[in-house]
């Protein structure tokens, strides 16, 4: 998820503090406070299992394109970082097999779909 | 801050009424949401020419520090004005200040129409539930008036970019994709298939060049609890284009809030037929489903440009985290729904 959920973190313990102050109009802290909710049962959401999510994926993405390799480094941050390089050359070997080899595309799709469902967020409106 | 706020648009509001005397401001409070505007309402009060007393609720609509989309206002201020009084109904626009010394940033002050609500998760339980085959009867047929207005005698064509029919659907696609080139946070595969298969497959050109709203959607209108549309909100990214772009739009997937139905209201062919009535165009299927397309690609670039302007610290508020937490993933679904592909 991005902005990633350390920083939103972060910035929402300072918003909940801020929002302590008694002086401040009802309106304004229940929006403030509405939304920070809502973060927080995002963040809680992905928590458990974002980590095995991205190790899930980067292994598919690596078959896909025929990479070695395995993920060491299980910090979110190294995970996703990791994750980025191989979606981005996932792009390209989509591009480049598009009309050309339907089984590699139809792999490709699949894992997408597979990647979208695992990332699927509780009360997706779609 | 809504205090501070007070009497230096007071100030602002006396200048532009040199009629009245003690005008002041009260009330004033932030309304909840509003990403790409900072919206409050508040009380005016003053006394006119002849010393009577008089008052009006007011909205209050200021740029933030960094905007979840870069629009400019003047646009948005013209195009509340240009259909006020119409069929298709908008609050009264009152000043536009474009200058930042007034309030440290540009507004503009327009009438609060009361009383009514925007919010989508209203529309499933009672007293709003019984309500959606008329709510969706005024939706669509107030956005096939939008359609039908002809830009020129609105004199929108003076504040909006021009385009050809031929040329709608690649501006469009142009500008989004570059948004997503510039502040995509990650790599996003399934939305830059979807550029591909877009770029690969153009729609014909469009019937006609009208206007388009931009961001009509369940959630950007006012209604009551019988269905009618009292305002139509949220003007900020109107242009000139296709009108099936609006119509693509209010058939993104993510705006059925989950219920698979057109905005959460009534079957899509059911909402094309009051369209089409309403407007006196045709929604041919393949064109449309190109922009329903276009509309999860722009949808992803909007999320992606929240997540953005977070990141790289304009604006730290809540709301600008919100839309890419709950939005990306289900953009991504509604775009596979859309080629088929879930």
């Amino acid at each position: 998820m991005k902005p990633d959920v350390p920083a939103v973190l972060i910035e929402t313990a300072g918003l909940l503090a801020r929002n302590a102050d008694p002086s401040l109009p009802p309106a304004e802290r229940a929006s403030a406070l509405g939304l920070s909710a809502a973060l927080l049962g995002f963040a809680a959401q992905a928590w458990d299992g974002a980590a095995h999510n991205l190790v899930q994926e980067n292994r598919a993405i690596r078959s896909l394109l025929g990479e070695a390799g395995s993920d060491d480094d299980l910090r979110l941050s190294a995970l996703s970082v990791e994750n980025a390089r191989l979606r981005a050359a996932l792009i390209a070997l989509q591009a480049q097999v598009e009309g050309k080899d339907p089984a590699k595309e139809a792999a490709i799709w699949a894992e997408l779909v597979a990647s979208t469902e695992r990332r699927l967020v509780a009360g997706s409106p779609a | 801050m809504s205090s501070t706020l007070e009497p230096r648009l007071a100030a602002y509001i006396a200048g532009r009424m040199p009629e009245a005397s003690e005008v002041a401001v009260d009330s004033l409070g932030r309304i909840s949401g509003g990403a790409s505007r900072e919206t409050y309402r508040f009380r005016l009060t003053w006394r006119d020419a002849a010393g009577t007393p008089r008052e009006r609720k007011l909205i209050l609509r200021r740029d933030p520090p960094a905007s979840l989309i870069d629009t400019e206002r003047r646009i948005e201020f013209e195009a509340y004005r240009a259909f006020h009084g119409s069929a298709v109904p908008v609050p009264e626009m009152l000043w536009l200040e474009e200058a930042d010394a007034a309030l440290d940033h540009p507004f503009f002050v327009a009438e609060e129409i009361a009383g009514h609500q925007a919010s989508p998760g209203l529309l499933w339980a009672e007293p709003y539930a019984g309500c959606h085959q008329h709510l969706a009867e005024r939706k669509w047929t107030i956005l096939g008036e939008i359609a039908k207005a002809d830009p020129l005698a609105l004199g929108l064509d003076k504040v909006m970019e021009p385009v050809t029919a031929d040329a709608c659907w690649k501006r469009e696609l142009v500008y989004w994709e570059g948004v997503l080139d510039e502040d995509e946070a990650e790599p996003l595969p399934i939305i830059r298939a979807a550029i591909r298969w877009l770029r690969a497959n153009p729609p014909p050109p469009a019937q006609k060049v009208g206007v388009v709203h931009g961001d009509y959607r369940t959630g950007n209108f006012l209604f009551d609890t019988k269905g009618e549309i009292h305002g139509v909100l949220d003007w900020e990214m109107a242009h000139l284009g296709d009108p099936l772009e609006d119509l693509g739009w209010s058939f993104n997937p993510v705006w059925s809030f989950g219920r698979v139905l057109a905005g959460g209201l009534i079957p899509q062919d059911e909402a094309v037929a009051i369209w089409e009535r309403s407007s006196g165009l045709k929604a041919d299927p393949a064109a449309l489903q190109w922009w329903t397309l276009f509309n999860c690609v722009k949808g992803q670039a909007i999320w992606v440009s929240s997540a953005r302007a977070w990141i790289d610290g304009g604006n730290r508020e809540p709301i600008m985290a919100y839309p890419p937490w709950a939005l990306q993933n289900a953009q991504d679904r509604a775009a596979l729904k859309v080629m088929g592909r879930l």
